[in-house]
């Protein structure tokens, strides 16, 4: 079906909306089953064809869906029942063991409390609490992935049912392309790709050049090795990714969207393919689109297993075909980016929180947040914490919240140490420095960095030198080696940290170290290099007495380097 | 997914028909746009990019094989090589590493003297160390089998029971030490 004209949308809309809500609420058991990249390698595959199996068994009248991930690693595979006359619940870890009791017990209008999570709305049912207040949700506020966890996230129909494309429409049909820049602007949401860079200034001056084409390109490359969040908004809510770059499309008077995703996010290229299928057998990609004259295009290009193409200039060299090697600037790339003509560049979750700026209005969106950073933001975490998983939180919300409520602290069984923040572009906080909030200049200013949000908890058995030399390497080997001081300095930034981790520093070792990090820091051609040594420059601030143990005495406090262990070789194994 | 065809018995059909189906560049611009995925068709047809599919690639798309090989050697993902019968993705993002990732590769290098994108001796396993994220934390270290199958929570002795049960899987399969003795 093509849509033609504003009156098509808007009747597609209300029939969605009809069909979405009769859905729930008759005689039929509805049961969906979170399907993303996380629950497949927790077997979620399992859970749903042995699902199918016992409710085809048990007689009872249902029907299962597909819905993506709702951000809560910890409990997958999780699956939603909404009984007839009842809420849905949730239940968590529902590996497939697990189905046979769990149908049984539906079928006799049992909803065991043990492996339920919570109950969606707000009062309790038979027992099961509020999913809203469950310690992982109730800090939480979720825009971005409000639908995420509910919709099908390969469905175009659930999307539009729930509020989709209302802010593309909207844009398109009632705004001129200065109202929506305007709008933007006024929300001032900020790149979350890393450096913060107000949207709405970048689109602006994408508006000023004048040179054609032009293009809009969403990032979702998403290298870096500590976070994963772009890929499960993309895995849950492909449309709403889809939507904001849609409507930079319209902001910026150009057919031309991309979206760069990461070659190793297969679901998430999967998904996202198939919503620009469906957006285009809708008529809202395509040309004359809603019967306006105007054309939007989208291509899907992927590349992968180089951190270093998620740089602005060295992706669109990507695109183009080349090696994703960055160039210096200016020029920018919103005056010459993707073919050399003006682009506008943004991380996918810059783009998802647009369409809701453009329905709501940017001063809804400002009211969110902080002074200076605005809206919410995606986290995610890893390490030894009970409950791992993306958040979503309000700007400027407290670290220490966060990581002790939500993600429910440090796992049974470990003591925590330090969280690292900024990936390997900046250096950890310790436990004690947690109570900041989260948000660009806050952190910021205790010598950390929001980047990404993706957040490393690491335990008491990790070395400092250690952690420090795996993220040292990590920009090792991830540099480019287009430009000497990072090619070649954080070489030898990396075998300082190697004589220190063997018990041979040189003399002097603090100095050498912020010598060289120094050179590489400012004579470093990108993003990439100019921040390379921050991480091990961080870790020597925050735990100055275990660089003190290796440098001075060459011991390991926590026996985890070289020197502290016994230097067995092991034969290689002979061939066969 | 097929792995490891052997050079010379890559059937050239299947990449032929989806790049004709599916990858029709308009112009040369577009066509140089297509060649990075082109060539991941061709990884995931034959679980590495022959020499064979790249000039098939790049005679269809209209750009040289220099390139084409120029952009195989950057990016990682790639295998130019022939894997073994089995292909490992080794996570060492940061959740990985802290939970002893760092042991798996420093173990892989001394007793199999395998590095990223490298082959045990043997020809049972190809390990390709992703350093971003693989994206499943929750499993940390973790390990992706033959592109479905994950292996979570890995230990040095872990993984040589994985190795183990794979050496003998292929064994019995080529009839060598089988368990059926008539
Ligand atoms: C080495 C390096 C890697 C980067 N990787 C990413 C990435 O994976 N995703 C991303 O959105 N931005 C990444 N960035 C930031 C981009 O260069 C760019 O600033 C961003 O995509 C702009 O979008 P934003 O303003 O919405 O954040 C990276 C930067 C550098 C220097
Ligand atoms: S700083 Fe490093 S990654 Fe950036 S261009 Fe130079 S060598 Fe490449
Ligand atoms: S760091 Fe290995 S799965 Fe995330």
């Amino acid at each position: 079906m093509r849509l033609t004209n504003q009156e098509a949308f808007e009747k597609y809309a209300s029939e969605a909306h009809e069909r979405w809500t009769s859905k729930f609420g008759g005689d039929r058991w509805v049961i969906n089953v979170g399907i993303s990249e996380c629950s497949k390698a927790k077997g979620a595959l399992d859970t749903w064809s042995n699902l199918q199996l016992h409710l085809d068994n048990s007689g009872l009248d249902y029907e299962l869906h597909q819905v993506g991930c709702a951000g809560w690693c910890f409990a997958e595979p999780f699956i939603e029942v909404i009984a007839p006359d009842s809420p849905g619940i949730v239940f968590q870890n529902v590996v497939t063991d697990l189905v046979p009791e769990l149908v049984q017990a539906f079928k006799s209008g049992d909803f065991p409390v043990e492996h339920a999570m919570g109950v969606r709305g707000d009062e309790s049912f038979k027992g099961i609490a509020p999913l809203n207040e469950h310690p992982f949700l109730k800090g939480q506020h979720r825009l971005l992935f409000k639908r995420a966890g509910e919709i099908d996230p390969d469905s175009i129909e659930e999307y539009i049912a729930n509020g989709g494309y209302a802010g593309f429409v909207k844009a398109l049909l009632e705004m001129t392309p200065e109202e929506i820049v305007h709008e933007v602007k006024e929300s001032n949401v900020r790149g979350r790709g890393g450096a913060g860079f107000p949207a709405g200034i970048k689109w602006e001056s994408g508006r000023r050049t004048q040179a054609w084409p032009k293009y809009v390109v969403a990032n979702s490359h998403e290298g870096e090795p500590n976070v994963f969040k772009d890929r499960r908004l993309i895995e849950s809510d492909p449309h709403l990714v889809l939507e904001g770059l849609m409507i930079a499309c319209v902001a910026l008077e150009t057919p031309h969207g991309y979206n760069y995703i990461g070659g190793e996010h297969v679901l998430a290229l999967a998904r996202f393919q198939h919503a620009v299928d469906q957006a285009y057998e809708l008529g809202l990609l395509g040309d004359n689109v809603l019967g306006t004259g105007k054309s939007f295009h989208m291509r899907v290009r992927s590349g992968g297993g180089a951190y270093i193409c998620g740089e602005g200039s060295a992706l669109m060299y990507a695109i183009m075909g080349e090696r994703g090697q960055p160039r210096t600037k200016p020029p920018r790339s919103v005056e010459e980016g993707v073919w050399r003509r003006p682009t506008v560049l943004n991380n996918t979750e810059t783009y998802a929180a647009v369409p809701s700026i453009i329905t709501n209005g940017g001063s809804w969106y400002a009211s969110i947040g902080t002074e200076q950073s605005k809206g919410t933001k995606l986290v995610t975490i890893q390490g030894p914490v009970a409950r791992i998983g993306v958040a979503e939180v309000d700007m400027g919300y407290s670290l220490r919240s966060l990581i002790e409520d939500i993600y429910g602290g440090a796992k049974e069984g470990y003591t925590l140490k330090g969280i690292q923040m900024g990936g390997v572009s900046a250096g950890p906080l310790r436990m004690d420095q947690l109570d900041v909030g989260i948000d660009f200049e806050s952190l910021e200013e205790v010598g950390a960095m929001l980047g990404s949000g993706g957040f490393v908890a690491f335990d008491e058995s990790i070395c400092a030198v250690d952690f420090a030399r795996y993220l040292t390497q990590f920009n090792r080997y991830e540099s480019c080696a287009k430009c000497t001081p990072c090619r070649l300095g954080n070489k030898a930034l990396l075998e300082i940290v190697d004589k220190v981790r063997n018990g041979q520093s040189p003399n002097d070792v603090a100095a050498l170290i912020e010598a060289t990090s120094e050179n590489i820091i400012d004579l470093s051609l990108c993003g990439l290099g100019q921040v390379a040594p921050m991480p091990l420059l961080g870790m020597m601030k925050a735990f100055p007495d275990e660089f003190e143990a290796h440098f001075r005495d060459g011991t390991c406090p926590q026996g985890q380097c070289p020197v502290s262990q016994p230097r067995l070789r092991l034969e290689p194994v002979a061939a066969d | 997914m097929a792995h490891g065809a052997p050079a010379s018995e890559i059937d050239l059909q299947p990449l032929r028909t989806i790049l004709e189906d599916r990858y029709n560049p308009e112009n040369y611009q577009d066509s140089l746009e297509l060649i990075v995925q082109a060539c991941q068709e061709a990884q995931h047809l034959y679980g590495y990019v022959p020499k064979a599919a790249t000039e098939a690639i790049a005679e269809h798309l209209g750009v040289s094989t220099n390139r084409i090989f120029g952009l195989l050697t950057f990016y990682a993902d790639f295998l130019t090589d022939e894997p073994g019968e089995h292909t490992m993705l080794l996570c060492h993002g940061t959740a990985c590493y802290v939970g002893g990732s760092q042991k798996l590769v420093d173990h892989l290098d001394l007793r199999y003297d395998v590095t990223s994108g490298k082959t045990t001796r043997d020809g049972t396993l190809t390990v390709q160390i992703v350093n971003g994220c693989l994206g499943v934390c929750d499993l940390a270290p973790v390990a992706q089998l033959d592109h479905h199958d994950y292996c979570g929570h890995l230990t040095v002795e872990s993984f040589e029971g994985l190795m183990e049960t794979l050496r003998s899987e292929s064994k019995a399969a080529t009839g060598e030490d089988s368990d059926e003795t008539d």
